[in-house]
This record gives structure tokens, sequence and C-alpha cells, in this order.
């Protein structure tokens, strides 16, 4: 047929079926372009908006690599007029990127500095061998350090540790397929909590800060804990109780996996100078956050930690490039131009009427309602979307859907955290799915409680919480 | 010959192992067996990846590298690596990184030289067909799926025979069911056949169908064709001539206790996608085993 082999016909059919979500993406997009521009919107920010569906659509199905997805929004940005040039290529970069691409080094330098196997003894010291100690142990500390150092690094270091106590207690996996679920969703649900409690949680709340500067508000690194860490405190024993509740662990006491976690630990070498000098770093690190981020930023202050390890001699630039995907922090890039585009052309402001047009009466009858319909919104994108990704596109919307914007920010960041239901939500997740312990639909059958009471408390607290003490 | 065969898990896998290599060595095939996990988000790669070597320090194994190992024992137990292999037990420090989502590890076979583990990770049918294309397999073995596009998946895009171990049971009497027709595939079906009737020990049922009730010389040459060949080959077998629609002839036929071994489809790829094929049909609906030969 036209001079084609069937072969070539077969792998033709192949692309197709395997490009099936970029070619319905550019469908939708050329159907989109040819629509009358709806009323009220520019023509450049209607062409934005196409953008977005488009550029969302294809980061949600991966058809084709996400480097490529963000060259593609780069040259229809170009392409379609939303700006000249340099303008886009200037709204690529900033300082959330540089803060996703420093939080990425850092614990690239973090997790190989050893400190996974000390923390896994502080942990057993404190919870000792009862398996719903340990849950809670495990759900606070994952909590508490992802806070600071984000959720990816803290599963990585905490996945071997719960798999030394998984697969000491049993060697068959079949018979701990409880004591594995309830301990990696401790990992993982408990780094997603704790992530919301500081800016440098995620790159998510540093997209959202930046937003918040754009609106001529600030909010420094300790006015950020101080109103949304009571909130982690909160949810990490609800958190663990709920894990507990639904999950039934197949062993009461973990003494066999704690024995042989206590014995790996003991084989480590005496902490020494160098050891001591990493930890050094990251205080720095974290003070840096804490004093400097309004004048420095938090992705200089993390990109200084990192230059700080590498001139140490503690990481090697091989180690750090080899393990930091340049492909993210590019599409990281790319969704915080379409966020900065979305608001520079008034198509956030359309969009944002547009919802108040059809939730206008309820928001006006239902006090919570505004921030009920950002929490959704947000947690249902941000499991199926990076949540990074989610804040960058939904944040310029969600902050003109009332007169409060820094509340409205700061709740769109909190629930962007909440990517309970789904194995791709956050990093952390898939971190715990690919030990190949719990399987996918796992995480709907323990994320759907977790999710619904975390939505119901970040509600009733941002409303009741902030307006007494704020 | 080169054969590939895909396992997914130790509880499932057994019997696409087990024919898988009893096949292979009535071919005299070299063999690789390839475990393709779950596709992990772009967003998370690196990290996974990071995560995992974290875990190999302290000495846990990537997923997948359990299934690999089941298979090392599989073929440890039933002779298909030489002696010195199973004695240095499964070479798990050698599973050598070779592309961003693949390691290989190297065995010493008995039945052929090479016999190599590979893991993988993706989506099933992009992971096989690539693997097909890298290491040009003439046959790739894989267990029946519930997924009806799979089978679909498997005969369109990639570039070998496809075995589907369909509902297999080791203790069950198979015969094996040979489709004859006048399309071009016909005579390779007809030589695996054999190959495949000798390594099982099975008799023969050649099968010709026709829509209507005169058997065209194509047909009639096909049949007389492969009744030589089984003659010759010294398989018992016999030959039947059947009136109806191919696909409901030959799916009733085979029933849940026969092997069937039929040629691809000649069609144009495009008229495949939309309208299937009769070797797709069969196998989409059957309750055995079947080779398709291209």
């Amino acid at each position: 047929m036209l001079g084609f082999s069937q072969r070539s016909l077969a792998n033709l059919l192949f692309w197709v079926t395997q490009k099936k979500w970029f070619l319905i993406s550019l469908l939708v997009g050329t159907a989109l372009f040819l629509l009358p521009t709806p009323n009220g919107l520019t023509l450049e920010g209607y062409r934005i908006i196409i953008i977005v569906i488009t550029a969302l659509m294809m980061i949600i199905t991966e058809p084709i690599p996400l480097p490529a997805i963000a060259i593609y929004i780069l040259v229809m940005e170009v392409f379609l007029g939303i700006g000249s040039p340099e303008e886009i290529s200037h709204s690529f970069m900033n300082d959330a990127v540089f803060f996703i691409m420093g939080s990425l080094m850092l614990a690239v330098a973090i997790v190989q500095q050893g400190w996974d196997k000390r923390i896994a003894l502080g942990i057993i010291r404190l919870t000792g061998n009862k398996t719903n100690n340990i849950v809670f142990g495990f759900t606070a500390i994952s909590a508490i350090l992802s806070s600071f150092i984000g959720e990816h690094t803290v599963a990585a270091l905490m996945l071997p540790i719960a798999m030394t106590l998984i697969k000491y207690t049993s060697k068959d996996s079949e018979k701990v397929t409880g004591l594995s679920a309830v301990l990696l969703f401790a990992i993982a649900y408990g780094a997603l909590i704790g992530s919301i409690g500081t800016p440098s949680g995620g790159g998510r709340n540093v997209i959202m800060m930046a937003y918040l500067k754009d609106h001529g508000l600030s909010i420094s690194y300790l006015g950020w804990m101080m109103k949304v860490y009571p909130l982690v405190l909160i949810l990490i024993p609800i958190v663990s109780w709920i894990l507990q509740k639904s999950i039934v662990p197949e062993y009461l006491r973990l003494d066999t996996g704690v024995r042989k976690l206590v014995v790996q630990v003991s084989k480590l070498p005496e902490l020494t100078g160098r050891n001591t000098i990493a930890v050094f770093i990251f205080f720095l690190v974290f003070l840096g956050w804490v004093f400097l981020s309004e004048s420095l930023g938090l992705g200089t202050i993390a990109l200084s930690g990192v230059l700080l390890y590498l001139i140490a001699g503690f990481v090697k630039w091989e180690d750090l490039s080899r393990n930091t995907h340049w492909g993210v922090i590019i599409l990281f890039g790319a969704t915080i131009s379409l966020g900065a585009n979305i608001k520079n052309t008034g198509a956030a402001l359309w969009l944002a009427n547009q919802v108040i047009n059809v939730f206008g009466s309820i928001m006006d009858i239902f006090p919570f309602a505004t921030d009920t319909i950002i929490v959704i919104m947000t947690t249902i994108l941000a499991n199926v979307l990076s949540s990074s990704a989610t804040v960058a596109v939904l944040g310029p919307i969600t902050l003109n859907l009332g007169s409060d914007a820094l509340h409205l920010g700061m709740v769109t960041a909190i629930a962007s955290a909440f990517g309970f239901f789904t194995a791709v939500a956050a990093p952390a997740c898939t971190i715990v799915y690919s030990s190949g312990l719990v399987n996918a639909k796992d995480f709907l059958k323990a994320g759907w409680k977790v999710g619904v009471v975390s939505i119901i408390i970040v509600i009733l607290y941002a409303n009741t919480f902030w307006s007494i003490f704020f | 010959m080169k054969f590939l065969i895909a396992v997914g898990s130790k509880e499932f896998s057994e019997p696409t192992l087990r024919v898988g290599l009893q096949v292979a060595k009535a071919f005299k095939a070299a063999v690789t067996i390839v475990y393709a996990g779950p596709k992990i988000s772009e967003f998370s790669t690196s990290q996974v990846r990071f995560t995992q070597e974290r875990m190999e320090e302290w000495e846990f194994d990537r997923p997948g590298v359990e299934v690999l190992e089941w298979a090392f024992n599989f073929l440890a137990e039933n002779d298909y690596i030489t002696p010195t292999s199973i004695e240095a037990g499964f070479p798990k420090n050698t599973l050598v990184q070779t592309g961003g989502n693949r390691c290989e590890v190297y065995l010493q076979g008995t039945i052929c030289k090479d016999v190599n583990l590979i893991l993988r990770n993706g989506d099933i049918i992009a992971e096989l067909r690539d693997e097909v294309r890298r290491g040009g397999y003439d046959v790739t073995i894989i267990g029946g799926s519930q997924k009806r596009r799979m089978a679909h998946d498997l005969i369109q895009y990639i570039n070998s025979s496809i075995f589907v171990v369909n509902k297999y049971d080791q203790h069950q009497d198979y015969n094996l069911l040979l489709p004859v027709d006048d399309s071009t595939h016909t005579p390779k079906a007809v030589q695996y056949g054999a190959r495949v009737a000798q390594a099982f020990d099975v008799k023969v049922n050649l099968i010709t169908v026709s829509k209507t009730d005169s058997f065209g010389e194509g047909y009639t040459k096909a049949s007389q064709l492969a009744s030589k060949m089984m003659r010759r080959a010294g398989i018992a077998h016999e030959h039947r001539f059947e009136t109806g629609d191919p696909v409901d002839v030959i799916k009733k036929t085979a029933g849940d206790n026969h092997i069937v071994v039929m040629g691809a489809s000649t069609k144009n790829p495009l008229f495949k996608f939309f309208t299937g094929s009769k070797p797709l049909k069969v196998m989409e609906d059957c309750l055995c085993p079947i080779l398709i030969v291209k």
C-alpha cells in the first residue's frame, strides 16, 4: 500500500498505538484552536489554555518523554504568540526551578552519607518491637524528616529500613502482605503529610511562594511553619491510626526483624568527623532557609548546600548528574512558564471567574465552599499529575477565587500533597511501589480514607486555626 | 534458532517456562528468559533507580530478580544449564545493566551454548518488541493473558512467531492441531508443528477448512504436502476436511486438549488492525496453547 511494506505498516501502527494520547492531545488542541475565542478572554489567554490542556493530557499519559513535553510547551508558546522567544525563555527559570534542582541533588548527597542506618536505630529505640508503635514511628519520622529534606529523600532513606523488618519477619512475601502495606504506606503517607510543613518540604511550596510574591504577598520560612506545622502534628497520629485500622498486619511484634535490623546497624563504624560535617552542612542550609530565604531565595540556598557538599568531596558530580533527572527539571520549568503565562494573558482571572460563575451561589451560602472546591480540585489533579505541576498550573487560578490570596494559595499548596490515591501521585508513592511489595490497587484501598479525612481536616483547620491565630 | 520466553511471576509462569523450554529443546534453540516489570512514571525514574541502588547496599534485590532466580533454579533442576553454572548458583552479582531499564545475566546452557536471563521494566508489548528486535528471536513464548488486546498486539507488533501457553495443564494429554490452507505461512507452520509434535510426542490432527463444499487446488496441494512431511518425520497423524467458518471449526476442534499450530495471517496490517484475522480470532477465544508461525 503506497509503497509501504507490511513490516513498515506494522511499525507505523505500533507507533500510532504507543503515541495515541499524543495524537489525541493534538486533535483536541486543533479542535479547540478552530473554535472561536470565548467571550471575555483574550486571544493569547485562549491559546495558553489550549496549550495547558494538551500539555496536561500528555503529562498524565506520558506518550512522549517528559523533556519533549517541555519542549512542546516552549515551542507552542512562541509559535502561538503567547510571548516573544526572550519572554518565554525567561519564564522557564526562577528560584523554584533552582530549588527543585537543588533539592534533587541534596537528596543524592544526603542519602549517600549513610544516615539511613542511624535513623533505623533511632526509630527502633523509640518504638520498641510492637508493630503498632513501629507504624506510628515510621509515620512520624517520615513526616518530620520530609518537612526539611523532601519526601523523595525520606522514602529513599526509609524504604531499606522497612524492607529489613519485612524480609526478616517472613521470607515469603505472601505471608506479610499486610505488614508490608502498613509499613510502606506509613513511609509514603508520612512523607507526604510532612512535606506540607515547611516551604522546603516540596517544590510545590516554593512555586506557590513565588506566585504569592507576584501578588505582592510574602510569607517567610518560619511564618509558613507556624501556620502549617500544627497541621502536620495533627495529621501524624490520625494517618497512623487510619492505616492501622485499615490494614491488618500479620504480626503484632517484629522481634526477628528488629533484631536483624539492630545487627545490621551495629556493623556500622562509629560516627566520623566527615559524618558530622555532612550533618553540619545540611544544618547550615536549613538555617539559610529559615533566615535568608526571603533575600536569597530557597533555591539558591539549596544549591549553596550542594556546592558545599561538592567542595568537601562528600558527593561526586557524576553521582549527582546520574541521579538527577534533568528532563523533569526542564518540565517543571515549562509548567512554571505555563503558570506565569496563564496569569499574564488574563486566562487565570477568566478561569477563576468561570469557577465563580458555576459555584458562586454555593460559595456565598457555605462558608468553606471555596476551600472545599480548591482542595478537591487540587487533590484530584495532584493524583494524576505531579504535585509541583499541579500547583504551577492551578495556582494562578485559585489565587483569584477570593479576596484572601494568601489563604487560598496555602490551601492549594497543602492539598497538592494529598497524593494518597495512586502510585504515580508522588515520588514517595512511586518509590514504595517500586519495592514490588504493594500493588497499584492498594494505594486506592488504603489511601481513600486517609485522603478524605485529610481533606476535611485541612478545610476545618484553615478556617478555624488560621482565623483565630493569624 | 533463538527463543524468547517471557515470564511474569513464579505463581503463574511455571507452565510457560516448562512448555517453552520443552519446545526450545526440540528446536535445539538458544533460550533467553525475560521478566518485564511494571512501568515506572518518568517523573520518578531517577529517584527509583537511586533507591534501588541503596537497597542493593542493604543486600536487597531489585524487584524481578527473585523471578529470575526462580527461573535459574528451574533451569538447574531440569538440567538446561551446565553443572558448573549450577554449582556457582544464581549469579546476581553479574547482572549487567545493558540499557536504562534492562539488565542481563549470561549462563552456560546444555541444550545450546547460551542461556540468558533478562530483567526489564516498562510496557510489556514495547519491551518484548524491543527485545525481539535486539536479539533477532524466531519465537516468543508467553503465558495467556486476560486482556484480549494483548493477543492482538503480540501478533501484530512482535516480529517473531508467537507461542501463547494458554491454560496448559501438564497432567493432561494433548494432541497437536495443525490447520492447513494455501496461505504462505502454512509450510513453515507445518515444519514447526512437526518439531513441536516430536517434542511432546503427540499425534497431529491436520485440518483443512473451507467455507464452501469444494476444496480448491491450493488447499489440496497444501494438505498433501503436510501429510507427506508428517509421514516422513514418522509422526502419527490424520487429516480431516471440514466445511464451515474456519475460526469456529478450529476453536471447536481444538477444545482444551490440543496445542494449535497455525500460520500467521498475510493480510495487510491495516486491515488486520480494524477487522482482525483468523489466527487472532482463534487465539483470543481458544482454551489451549497456540503457536502462530510467522
